[in-house]
């Protein structure tokens, strides 16, 4: 095969470009049916709600390639959310408010992180067991009740350049690009890819384990703190349960992306696709007014549509075909 | 039942895995019962293969295997449990939490109210019977936790007859034995054969070879070199039948100089694996390291390496110390480990040649980003010193083959200079045309005045490249004798110790 046509080949053969194709086929249908749907308005709109998903599944895609998972994330969001929201109550200046946000969520992922490592336990069992942890935490605090911010820190959330471009979308692009150059271009990336192969042959290859998964776990959690911000700008409150359930998002972005849960592989723009299909569906059903029980439905089956796919590729892929991602 | 009853047959049994030499290759031979054959041979002659497959593990390529009247392509672990083969294992196959008659009776269990429950009393009443019968001191009723290995390897074949088992296949059965436990093991043999049961007996110690064999197959490089009645041969012919091979095999090295003592090891010790061993290095040796499978070299590699904590050892290179602390102090130190199993300690399989070759140049030298165009460069260079055949440097190292799979691993530590390199079993499952260049590329690390350790369980391998050749035989380090007119049959023999 000619070097245009391998490259062709590649093209086709990634994740990524199927899922444009999928996002394309199903703006197109939802368009025919709704032309509402191809207002700038609602396109902005999609913009602004996948943005926070594309933040925490960024960081989902660092910890999953290296072979762990997080599932904690929603209760952190919760929990720092939260701090950050009550602060500002209490009238503590922006900056310090979300610096406190940011620490809690880091020291929330860094908790995982070396509980993980500390006990040798798989980080998704001990992260099932720390979302109980931060969620009380959070609801001891706020005693349950819901912190609004009355028309405080709007800035972050309502910004849109020239009328269309949201302010925290452009944030998540810079974070996607951010970690898009972490994986690809620098050591640290290295290691997230060589640790989430194949432990034993990077411990020997001269990598430190613990200190480097301790690193991607904290990177996941900055990640998930700049979230919890950017969430609690856009709805102007805050409550122990805001941000549950987004922990499943991402991870289904993240696979929905070609990022195997065997680690080892995957990149950051798969995850952008992922995220970006899973915001068009949740939109295009909104609609086509599908009842919003049926959304969950919907995502569900696409995980699982999106792990045969992989599976199937890997089984081609092994028959001959070397894979692009 | 007859003695001369023939209860096995084997024809023609070939296995090859992946495109190497067939691991066996047209062996055949029969059993009858009450009979001993014993199956001797050297690490990698095919004797495990031969036992995967008579206990149906693996299928064979060709061949068939005669039992119960028919003659059989290939055999289901079942099959051949149901045809009367069993395999005794070395502290497997036995639940810990259950008692000896449990064990005895597992699958199979006497009930007492219409099957509801189990009747241990009954169970352990025959347990008894079995146990006295065979003159095996095992209380019925103990736990099989409480029991030592050779108490477990008894129950094991006690286990089998009760299944009706007709041949026993025992693997290295007294490798973990004491003394007196290998005495009584002998006499149960004995005792069995006496019974009708016809027994494959694969082992090492060629003095049990002789004292319990009735005949012996000799295995070597997966072929048959004969099967002959014990009173037919001696030590010295079945030790000199397992070695000697063709003058083709062996690699004809340039010899370089030898310079000042560069490397001392010493002391280094892990209770139980590696005991006190000790040596010394000089510049532009290649110091081969030989022995049989879990004689502790390559737990000796991991502990110079850092890479599994040390009770006691130091390791000095140029005078200074260099005892690391864990791989990566090592590499820093200048030590460097091929390890022997590639796929499990060395490849990242999914990941591209590059980032195989280039993981650890980008992890000690450089800054935090990388220079992916000298990435390429290096990778570039170095696929075409070794002649790596790949299509791409992002090519999966998992699809490349054996030999460049390994050539792309020693690729790795040719990026930074070092001291001393390790290679455990640097051509194992590679072609001859990546060995040779492997081979050349070790001569040239000695040339350029490193030091160079080889483990290898390869004869002619570990005699065609090797300055000094070092025994190890259980744990120690026995004998280290200058590479001047020795010979495989020497090695063999200090290998295991006769």
């Amino acid at each position: 095969m000619g070097r245009v046509g391998k490259a062709r080949a590649n093209i086709l053969g990634s994740q990524w470009f199927l899922l444009l194709l999928v996002v394309i086929i199903i703006s197109c249908v939802t368009g025919a049916i709704n032309p509402r749907f191809f207002r700038v308005n609602n396109i902005v709109n999609i913009f602004e709600q996948i943005s926070t998903l594309g933040v925490v599944a960024s960081g989902a895609t660092i910890l999953i390639i290296s072979g762990n998972f997080d599932i904690s994330v929603g209760a952190n969001i919760g929990l720092s959310s939260c701090v950050m929201a009550m602060l500002m109550k209490a009238n503590v200046p922006y900056a310090q408010a979300i610096a406190a946000g940011l620490a809690v969520s880091l020291a929330c992922a860094l908790f995982v992180g070396t509980n993980s490592i500390l006990f040798k336990a798989p980080s998704f069992i001990i992260s099932l067991a720390t979302t109980g942890v931060f969620k009380g935490i959070a609801l001891f605090m706020t005693q349950a009740t819901l912190q609004t911010i009355y028309g405080k820190f709007e800035g972050l959330g309502s910004t849109r350049f020239f009328g269309v471009l949201p302010l925290i979308f452009l944030l998540s692009l810079a974070v996607y690009a951010a970690m898009g150059f972490l994986l690809g271009r620098t050591r640290l990336g290295r290691r997230v890819y060589a640790i989430g192969s194949n432990e034993r042959a990077a411990f020997l290859s001269g990598i430190g384990i613990n200190a480097n998964k301790l690193a991607f776990f904290a990177i996941n959690g900055l990640l998930v703190g700049i979230a919890a911000t950017m969430l609690l700008s856009r709805i102007g409150a805050a409550q122990p349960s805001t941000g549950a359930g987004i922990e499943l998002q991402a991870i289904g972005a993240v696979v929905i992306g070609g990022t195997p849960m065997t680690g080892g592989k995957g990149r950051i723009v798969g995850t952008f696709f992922g995220v970006l299909l899973m915001g068009v569906i949740s939109n295009a059903l909104n609609m086509l007014q599908v009842s919003p029980y049926f959304q969950d439905v919907t995502f569900g089956l696409l995980i699982i549509l999106s792990v045969a796919v992989s599976a199937l590729s890997q089984k081609r892929g092994r028959s001959g075909r070397v894979g692009s991602i | 039942m007859k003695a001369q009853d023939r209860v096995l047959g084997v024809e023609g049994i070939t296995k090859s895995y992946g495109a190497q030499r067939p691991a066996l290759s047209g062996v055949s031979f029969e059993l009858r019962s009450g009979e001993a054959l014993c199956v001797v041979g050297e690490n990698g002659a095919g004797k495990s293969t031969l036992i995967k497959i008579l206990s149906g593990a693996v299928e064979p390529d060709l061949g068939s295997v005669i039992l119960g009247g028919r003659s059989r392509p290939s055999l289901k672990p079942r099959e051949a449990m149901a045809l009367g083969i069993a395999t005794i294992y070395q502290d497997v196959e036995l639940i810990e939490s259950l008692t000896v008659a449990d064990n005895i009776f597992l699958g199979a269990e006497r009930g007492a109210l219409a099957g509801l429950v189990v009747d241990s009393p009954a169970q352990e009443e025959a347990a008894r019977g079995y146990l006295e019968l065979l003159h095996i001191d095992i209380e019925a009723s103990a736990l099989v936790e409480s029991l030592s290995a050779a108490q477990k390897q008894n129950l094991q074949i006690v286990k089998a007859l009760h299944q009706d088992a007709r041949i026993l296949i025992m693997d290295e059965p007294t490798s973990s034995l004491g003394y007196e436990e290998k005495r009584s093991l002998m006499a149960l043999v004995k005792d069995l054969k006496t019974r009708g049961i016809a027994i494959i007996y694969i082992s090492h110690y060629l003095e049990e070879v002789f004292e319990i064999g009735d005949t012996i197959l000799i295995l070597k490089d997966g072929e048959r070199v004969g099967i002959w009645p014990r009173a037919e041969v001696d030590v010295d012919f079945v030790i000199r039948s397992m070695v000697g091979r063709d003058a083709s095999l062996f690699f004809a090295r340039e010899k370089v100089v030898i310079g000042e003592v560069a490397v001392e090891v010493r002391g280094m010790r892990w209770s139980g694996v590696v005991e006190d061993v000790g040596f010394e290095l000089r510049r532009g040796e290649i110091f081969g390291i030989g022995g049989l499978v879990g004689s502790g070299r390559s737990e000796l590699a991991g502990l110079i390496y850092g890479m599994f904590r040390r009770e006691a050892g130091e390791l000095r290179i140029d005078g200074r110390s260099a005892t690391p602390r864990d791989p990566a102090d090592a590499i820093r130190k200048g030590v460097r480990l091929i390890t022997e199993d590639r796929k499990k300690y060395a490849m990242f399989g999914i990941r591209g040649v590059a980032e195989n070759v280039a993981v650890a140049h980008n992890e000690f030298s450089g800054g935090p980003v990388l220079d992916l165009r000298g990435e390429a460069r290096l990778t570039a260079g170095l696929i075409e010193k070794l002649h790596i055949a790949v299509s791409s440097q992002a090519q999966a190292i998992d699809s490349l083959s054996g030999g460049n799979q390994q050539k792309a691993v020693i690729a790795r530590w040719m990026l930074e200079d070092a001291e001393l390199y390790i290679f455990d079993e640097p051509t194992k499952g590679v072609d001859v045309g990546a060995k040779q260049e492997i081979y050349r590329l070790m001569v040239d690390l000695a040339r350029r005045g490193k030091c160079v350790i080889m483990i290898s369980s390869d004869m002619p391998e570990l005699l065609s490249m090797s300055d000094r050749i070092a025994v190890m035989r259980a744990g120690r380090m026995v004998r280290i004798v200058d590479n001047k007119g020795i010979d495989e049959q020497y090695l063999i023999k200090e290998f295991i110790g006769m």
